[in-house]
């Protein structure tokens, strides 16, 4: 396998993780933009071994798993779990959050740990919002008396 | 010492009042000098948008995120009070939680624009209540400037809402924009508890959910054209500042509106007569300079700074404008040791001491969006209670819980890390509670009592010499026992929305709090400053006269709401504004138009 397409093989199974983490369907996920630079934060924080880890755990995963099997080979895993819950309240906020003490004391990572704003493009992205058809305070505003309506795309 | 050329008027600050001074003042050809203790950037697009990017990469994003503070002219952040370990020396014993940006363009840079005018009564506390103080001025007077106030800073109302506890209008008088309209969630809880009734003692009122005049571009009114982003250079190039658009429901008043649909200082200042006002930037005010024969101001020293160091100016007027801010005018003249009277300066400290109250719609109401808030309650701003306890409005939030607990962040850890959620049920959570977050800023009357006071702590020095401010601060029975009330008010209010009440279970922030009554009372700062040097009939116990003019120095003047006896339930920008407009009207007769 060459260097591109291992690239892409490994981005494609980050998406496909970050689906199931996040109830978000690959095409939104990939619409956000931020999938490439969340990978390369983890690569940076946790160390490419420690994300490859995770990637290959979850690449072990039946299409089929309906969670039962991502939570018994990777939530309730000690060091796998941390970063797979990091890794959802990221796509959420666009901040990443430090990881906790004792999964700290026992893995690698570097001085990039600590609660940050991965960047601006990363708080845009930020699920939360599209979640309730809102949007990132400060950006991407609806327009002029939209708020005086319920957001369209979301159930009332 | 380098000695400026002879100015009509210095005015020291360039924040709403000082830029308001100076538009008024070079209207009337008069040669004005600015001085602004931070920097300018917020004057350029450029500049403006640097602050907007520090807001987005910001973590936490608190009401002074994309303002940061300065070295030579440092300012207070909200998240000091915690720690005290910020530029006030807090005394104590309670916890002052405002703030304010010393930046071009001022705190009106991160305020939310609630331009509300003060009651007739709240020019009269002391003769209607027996409590605080008359001001030397009544509402009538300052009627005709509230109208100029309100076209100089663009409100959105209309008449038709405003005309509440007193407050009249000129005949055929309306808003120069029409009002913002009002959010999903204001109409839901509007259906739900308009005309219901609200009892404290043996006061009963009729709740309305209302909207409020806002300093953001709506849609204009006759010939009213609605000013928008500034881009002022410094070889004198600026896009013009009439080009306004609205508000785009950016959700960020506070800390940054991206799109300047939000009024600010620079707005006033761009508009200025550009060939008569000079601004100079990181020029921080340090010394009032007085003639011993005449006892008139001579000049204002000031240190002009930039990164290798800094130089010493004397600024020279005929008159000079303190516009500093509450805090940093009455510093300013403490500093300068001149002939005002020490036991009034810095004293009658005052804030909106400000409760939070949350909870959950029983539906989904769709915060998040829309201008921060677009309403409030109006109906305890005034009454016969006011004689026994401090008077009160609700702000309404746009925001779902984001001041209270932090969410929507603190919302997705909490369902991640501690209830262990992911995927769709994830997903579904986030939705269904955000949706139903409803939020109510319960900001509460207080009166000015000379314990509560500014002093000047000269064992911390800022890199230019200049002390910092020391707050002593107490909250009185007076605005606690109104601060129990609007609680009440306000769980009475959820009742009858069916709001489950959230604001005394966990996962709030920390706040500041004090005990009453058995309660603890979880408060934050408005950034309603006011009282530092107040107006009054008398030298004895005022600073200023009603044209905002020190008794003893009356080429000094003094504006902002450091100069309000009292500050009723309004947020003071209007009134400031207004205040600030009928000073350079008496200076333009006092001086002579020169056009």
């Amino acid at each position: 396998m060459n260097m591109v397409n291992h690239m892409n093989k490994r981005l494609d199974t980050f998406l496909e993780l970050s689906v199931a983490l996040t109830g978000f369907d690959r095409l939104h996920l990939i619409s956000t933009g931020v999938g490439p630079e969340y990978l390369a934060a983890l690569d940076d924080i946790i160390s490419t071994a420690g994300a490859d880890a995770l990637l290959q755990a979850f690449s072990t995963l039946p299409a089929t798993d309906d969670g039962t099997l991502l939570v018994g080979t990777i939530l309730d895993d000690a060091t796998l779990g941390p970063v797979a819950r990091n890794l959802t309240v990221l796509w959420y906020t666009g901040t990443w959050t430090q990881m906790p003490e004792a999964w700290r004391a026992a893995n690698a990572h570097s001085a990039r740990d600590t609660a940050h704003v991965v960047s601006a493009a990363s708080y845009l992205a930020g699920l939360q919002w599209s979640a309730i058809g809102a949007h990132p305070a400060g950006a991407l505003p609806p327009g002029f008396g939209s708020w005086a309506l319920p957001p369209l795309g979301v159930e009332a | 010492m380098i000695v400026s050329r002879q100015f009509d008027v210095v005015i020291v600050g360039a924040g709403a009042a000082g830029a308001i001074t100076a538009k008024r003042l070079t209207e009337a050809g008069l040669d004005v000098l600015v001085l602004e203790a931070g920097p300018a950037s917020p004057k350029t697009i450029k500049g403006y948008d640097k602050h907007l990017q520090t807001f987005y990469t910001a973590y936490g994003k608190g009401p002074e995120s994309a303002w940061p503070a300065n070295t030579n002219a440092p300012q207070p952040d909200t998240a000091d009070a915690r720690y005290n370990d910020g530029y006030f020396v807090q005394h104590g014993p309670d916890t002052y939680g405002s703030s304010y940006t010393r930046a071009q363009g001022g705190s009106t840079l991160h305020f939310l624009g609630v331009s509300l005018r003060m009651l007739p009564e709240d020019f009269r506390m002391k003769t209607r209540y027996g409590v605080g103080r008359d001001w030397p001025l009544g509402y009538d007077e300052l009627e005709p400037y509230y109208r100029k106030a309100e076209t100089e800073m663009g409100i959105s109302a209309n008449v038709e809402d405003q005309g509440y506890h007193g407050i009249t209008f000129a005949n055929g008088y309306d808003f120069p924009m029409e009002r913002v309209p009002l959010s999903y969630a204001d109409q839901k809880l509007g259906a739900a508890v308009d005309g219901k009734p609200v009892t404290i003692g043996s006061h009963t009122a009729a709740l309305r959910i209302r909207s409020y005049p806002a300093a953001r571009n709506s849609m204009p009114r006759g010939s009213y054209v609605p000013v928008g982003a500034v881009d002022m250079h410094d070889d004198g190039q600026q896009i013009d500042p009439l080009m306004g658009g609205r508000c785009q429901g950016n959700t960020a008043c506070t800390p940054i509106c991206p799109v300047q649909a939000k009024y600010h200082g620079g707005k006033s200042l761009a508009k200025a007569k550009q060939q008569h006002l000079e601004v100079r930037a990181q020029s921080v005010a340090s010394k009032i300079n007085i003639d011993p024969v005449t006892g008139l101001v001579s000049g204002i020293t000031y240190k002009r700074y930039d990164e290798n160091g800094h130089t010493t100016h004397e600024a020279k007027g005929r008159a000079y404008v303190l516009a500093a801010h509450a805090v940093e005018n009455a510093k300013l003249v403490m500093n300068s040791n001149i002939g005002v009277d020490k036991d009034v300066i810095g004293r009658h400290l005052m804030d909106h001491p400000t409760l939070y109250a949350w909870g959950l719609f029983p539906e989904k109401v769709f915060p998040y969006r829309g201008p921060l808030s677009t309403a409030g309650v109006e109906d305890l701003r005034g009454g016969p209670f006011r004689s026994q306890h401090a008077a009160f409005r609700f702000d309404i939030g746009n925001d779902g819980w984001r001041a209270p607990t932090g969410d929507p962040d603190a919302l997705v850890l909490r369902e991640v890390m501690k209830n262990k959620r992911f995927g769709k049920a994830l997903r579904e959570q986030v939705t269904a509670t955000l949706s139903r977050q409803v939020r109510m800023s319960l900001a509460v009357e207080q009166l000015g009592e000379p314990g509560n006071r500014v002093t000047l702590d000269r064992r911390f020095l800022d890199p230019l010499g200049n002390p910092r401010p020391a707050i002593h601060y107490k909250i009185s029975d007076y605005t606690l026992k109104g601060m129990l009330a609007a609680r009440e008010v306000s769980k009475q209010l959820f009742r009858h929305a069916g709001v489950e009440d959230f604001s005394d279970k966990g996962d709030a922030k920390w706040f500041p709090s004090v005990q009453y009554g058995g309660s603890t009372l979880r408060y934050h700062g408005m950034g309603h400053f006011g009282g530092t040097h107040l107006m009054g009939t008398d030298a004895k116990d005022s600073v200023l006269d009603l044209n905002q003019c020190c008794w003893e120095h009356p080429n000094l003047y003094m504006i902002g709401s450091g100069s309000f006896p009292t500050m009723g339930t309004s947020n003071p920008t209007l009134t400031i504004s207004a205040m600030a407009i009928r000073t350079a009207e008496h200076l333009i007769k006092e001086f002579g138009a020169r056009v």
